[in-house]
């Protein structure tokens, strides 16, 4: 735009009206883009957003699915307080010392220890689920070989494998799979395992033993396998994908929430020896 | 079925002999005003279902209403009017295995018998002592009766029905009390509601304990809450055709006539879609087995009258001289067995699969229709039946009484199916990186940051932090803490906090002008609860003081306030009345404390009156009148009608209130995450409800409903 800069002295913008309104369309087109990309950036709220605020979340259904979710996942010290704080009553559930204890105990890896608590807690619960006994012993059997790694004494995971394993691998074909898909760790070194072996050793398999047998204890005890507020949150992750798949009005991402706002104090304390975590 | 608005005849009489200020000057003064309410009390009738309107008002009783309503209905009726029921021929030992319904029949009555109509309106005496409240009588067309058909209970559009209902109701209640300037006592439900008003943003509200439902998102949508067909449309059939009885029975009176093929008549109401399935029956009373020609099915409301359903467009039918089942044109195909009198025949709608089919005495039949237009919510399409001969004659079940088919069987397996796809849902979508156990650990541990919960957050996080260490492999690893550092807000809220729920409000108002000084008076409302709230614990206080003296000092025991027995918990409220008499004489010192206290009560009480005797809103006044009937009673714990006011959950809805406004005051978000996942999940499923969808069979309520209630202490 050549004739711009001749526009800029004042005498061509009294002497020359096509340049003045050239002048005067370039300023429009400016602002036009400054007042769109204003626009822009701050998008109006989404219709979906505006009627979420408005439902209402009772406090009482959402400290029940806390207190709820405390005692069924074996919080033992946190339900005590929140029934203090919040001055609610649970239902009296004296098997929540022994899940959390059996659960630590499959988190650090001593099966054994965990096995003999449940057993004096209530010995028809492996009596009565084969599966759940196999899997505790086949966990048992991955941390005596996790031992082994380096060439360490095998002898002790073999013998465990043959007397413990074997004869309730033969009940079905699938844990016959999973037993010998377990020696195999036996074999190969664990450091360069395929994903399907690396798997067995990872923690997770603890994890999610150890939430097996609770969710097995509390089928006994209160004839509710999970805590509602899973079942809160896996409703409302299939919600939100059923309407998408309907094409329902939703917007690109529906935020939770869970890092925003006041809680950021959780990562700013800087004066903290501890390291903390995010989110 | 009969229902609890029914408005209990004990409403009135309480109110009636108060004084419309409701404040007596002395206590002395407070002795008289009770006598005349008992007096006046024992003068009047005896209200017959206290019960099921203590349950409508208690906001304790929250999570299940509907089975409350049923259950207390029941309750309410077994003892003044089952009796009346089991003479009619009924066998009361229906009930014997504590599910007071279906009752069972005597082998004299078809389930259609008149001696039904008792569960569904009762007799004069139901509605309750005070003839004069004003609603007149008792007909089968009286707003008071709320229809829950069986398999939708626990549904959010049945829900939404009934809170319409309630408040219609309760419309009608204060246009009555407006009128009669009485009656103070027993609305609590609408009050508390509208006082929650501007600053707190909507979502806010953690109110009343009984508002859990998930709200009517488009309280104006049409769809949302059209009623339920509940009779036949007597101005929407053809002129041969007479609606007789409650509006249930059709009978086609005129001689036989060559112009009309057949002679149609439709219900009241289209099905909503929002029922997910919807099911009525209909039982052909024709007394000669020959010349029945009947067809049931549904209709648009544009269809003519004068052709069988299924033969016009836009209706379907199932006919029963031939079997043959139409959609919508005059060529039907073989379809089931044929039907006449005495069977008992079906239609079901489930707009989910857009499919229709009928069942015959209780055995379903396959599936008749299948059209993309039942899932179309514009799509309203009426039941409807179609007479063709003289003697014709059907009575039709729209929920009113237990229908033939497993109706509650199907729904529930339509249950099942959708229950199973939300268990295998792919819930690592929803916060990645983290898992489903990881990201219920932060939602548990934010809401408790948030709320203040301090003592709780720090337990949690300790236990989390043992469980990853548990977890870890190499113990060399550190394992990242969770800092719940001291935080001066969250400690103040929790002492704010804890003061409520132990009922010290003065403590908590002086906590709350020490730390967020503006709060209370930028948010006048929450203030203004407050101070009832005192109002309330003073009065509780003493009625908890005279409990205790009665227990001493009398022999006579008391049922509890939870007494099941509507008689016996009426006489223990009158009978509190001699208990106060003989305690002036008996209770000796410690009488002086609790009439130290009644004075107490009285003279904040006034001073309350005095402070807002110039709102010119009429909720505050309204709530005021409310808590002030309080005083009439010797012991209100025990007066089922006013005991829900005192109850401790009131407590903590205050304590919430409060905690909210102190959060929005600091710019904080007024919800956690969890929270919002809650509220995201009613929207989401009232957009799959649409067109009947999958959303019609599920509800956040039923997942919460699965915890054991907690009870406050």
């Amino acid at each position: 735009m050549s004739s711009l800069s001749a526009a800029f002295s004042l005498e061509a913008l009294d002497t020359n009206p096509a340049i003045r309104d050239l002048i005067f369309a370039h300023l429009r087109e400016n602002i036009d883009r400054m007042t769109s990309s204003a626009s822009t950036t701050t998008p109006a709220k989404h219709a979906f957003e505006t009627r979420v605020a408005e439902v209402k979340a009772p406090k009482s259904d959402i400290n029940a699915l806390i207190l709820d979710y405390l005692m069924m996942e074996g919080y033992p010290k946190a339900a005590a307080n929140f029934s203090k704080e919040a001055k609610l009553q649970s239902q009296h559930d004296p098997s929540i010392q022994a899940r959390q204890k059996i659960s630590q105990a499959i988190h650090t890896g001593n099966i054994e220890v965990a096995i003999t608590a449940l057993n004096e807690l209530n010995p028809e619960i492996l009596d009565k689920d084969p599966a759940l006994h196999f899997y505790l012993l086949r966990l048992q059997l991955v941390e005596l070989i996790r031992g082994t790694n380096g060439g360490n004494n095998i002898i002790p995971a073999l013998e465990f494998a043959t007397h413990q394993l074997g004869p309730r691998a033969v009940m079905s074909p699938e844990f016959l799979k999973d037993l010998e898909l377990t020696m195999c760790l036996l074999i190969f070194p664990h450091e360069s395992l395929d994903p399907q072996l690396a798997a067995l050793l990872h923690p997770d398999l603890r994890r999610q033993t150890a939430r097996q047998v609770n969710e097995a204890i509390l089928m006994r005890t209160t004839s509710r396998r999970e805590a509602a507020i899973r079942h809160l949150v896996k409703m409302r992750a299939w919600a939100e994908s059923s309407a998408r798949s309907k094409k329902k009005d939703l917007p690109d991402h529906i935020e939770l929430g869970l890092n925003s706002g006041d809680d950021n104090d959780i990562n700013l304390d800087k004066n903290s020896h501890d390291p903390m975590i995010t989110t | 079925m009969a229902t609890p608005f029914q408005h209990g005849g004990s409403s009135g009489y309480i109110g009636d002999s108060i004084a419309p200020t409701g404040i007596p000057a002395t206590a002395g003064q407070r002795r008289s005003s009770y006598a005349s309410v008992v007096s006046g009390a024992a003068a009047l009738p005896r209200p017959q279902r206290a019960g099921a309107v203590s349950h409508l008002l208690n906001p304790s009783n929250d999570s299940d209403m509907s089975s409350l309503y049923y259950n207390s209905v029941f309750a309410g009726t077994r003892s003044s009017r089952f009796n009346v029921a089991a003479r009619a021929g009924v066998d009361s030992s229906g009930d014997e295995n504590g599910h007071p319904w279906p009752p069972r029949l005597g082998a004299n009555f078809p389930w259609f018998s008149r001696a039904y109509d008792l569960y569904m309106y009762g007799d004069g005496s139901s509605f309750g002592a005070g003839s004069d409240d004003g609603f007149g009588n008792p007909t089968p067309n009286s707003s008071l009766n709320f229809l829950s058909p069986s398999y939708l209970r626990g549904s959010v559009y049945l829900q939404k029905l009934e809170d319409a209902h309630k408040r219609r109701l309760l419309a009608e209640r204060e246009g009555h009390i407006a009128k009669t300037q009485a009656g103070a006592g027993l609305s609590s439900s609408g009050n508390t509601h509208i006082l929650q008003t501007s600053k707190l943003p909507p979502g806010s509200h953690r109110g009343v304990a009984f508002e859990l439902v998930e709200k009517p998102l488009t309280p104006e949508d049409d769809d949302v809450t059209t009623p339920l067909p509940s009779r036949w449309n007597k101005d929407d059939k053809d002129a041969v055709l007479e609606v007789i009885g409650d509006g249930f029975e059709v009978k086609y009176t005129g001689r036989s006539s060559s112009d009309h093929e057949a002679c149609a008549i439709r219900a009241d109401h289209y099905m909503s879609s929002q029922c997910g399935v919807y099911y009525f029956e209909i039982t052909i009373l024709n007394k000669r087995k020959e010349d029945t020609t009947i067809g049931i099915g549904f209709s648009g409301r544009s269809v003519a009258l004068q052709r069988a359903p299924g033969w016009e467009p836009e209706s379907w039918g199932y006919h029963g001289d031939d079997g043959h089942c139409f959609a919508s044109q005059n060529v039907g195909k073989s379809y089931g067995p044929k039907f006449g009198p005495g069977d008992t025949v079906g239609c079901l709608l489930n707009f989910r699969l857009g499919q229709a089919l009928f069942t015959k005495n209780g055995v379903q039949l396959e599936v008749a229709f299948r059209d993309v237009a039942f899932k179309d919510p514009k799509t309203r399409l009426y039941p409807t039946v179609g007479l063709k001969k003289p003697g014709d004659h059907v009575l039709a079940n729209f929920g009113q009484v237990p229908f033939q088919f497993d109706i509650d069987g199907y729904m529930k397996r339509q249950q099942k199916m959708i229950s199973e796809g939300i268990k295998s849902a792919d819930t690592s979508k929803l916060a990645p990186p983290l898992n489903e156990t990881e990201l219920i650990q932060q939602l548990v541990l934010q809401f408790l940051r948030h709320d203040g919960y301090v003592e709780t957050a720090r337990a949690f996080a300790e236990e989390i932090h043992a469980e990853k260490r548990a977890l870890s492999l190499d113990p060399a690893d550190a394992i990242e803490g969770i800092n719940i550092k001291d935080d001066e807000d969250a400690n103040n809220r929790q002492s704010i906090r804890r003061a409520i729920l132990e009922g010290d409000i003065d403590q908590a108002l002086e906590y709350t002008r020490t730390y967020y000084p503006s709060v209370l008076t930028d948010n006048e409302q929450v203030y203004f609860r407050l101070r009832c709230r005192k109002f309330i614990e003073m009065i509780r206080k003493e009625a908890e003081l005279n409990l205790l003296l009665e227990k001493k000092g009398l022999s006579r025991s008391f049922r509890p306030s939870a007494g099941e027995d509507d008689e016996e918990m009426f006489e223990a409220g009158v009978g509190g009345g001699n208990g106060e008499d003989e305690m002036d004489t008996e209770g000796g010192v410690d009488m002086a404390g609790v009439s130290k206290l009644s004075q107490e009560a009285l003279a904040y009480g006034q001073e309350l009156r005095m402070e807002f005797r110039n709102d010119p809103r009429r909720e505050v006044s309204k709530h005021l009148d409310e808590i002030f009937t309080l005083i009439a009673y010797s012991n209100p714990l025990r007066v089922k009608e006013v005991a829900h006011l005192l109850d401790r959950a009131g407590r903590a809805a205050v304590a919430e209130e409060l905690n909210s406004a102190i959060l929005m005051s600091l710019g904080k978000s007024s919800r956690a995450a969890l929270e919002n996942m809650y509220a995201q999940t009613c929207v989401l499923l009232e957009d799959l409800r649409e067109g009947g969808g999958d959303g019609a069979f599920v509800t956040v309520q039923g997942i919460i409903d699965e915890i054991p209630t907690p009870t406050l202490v």
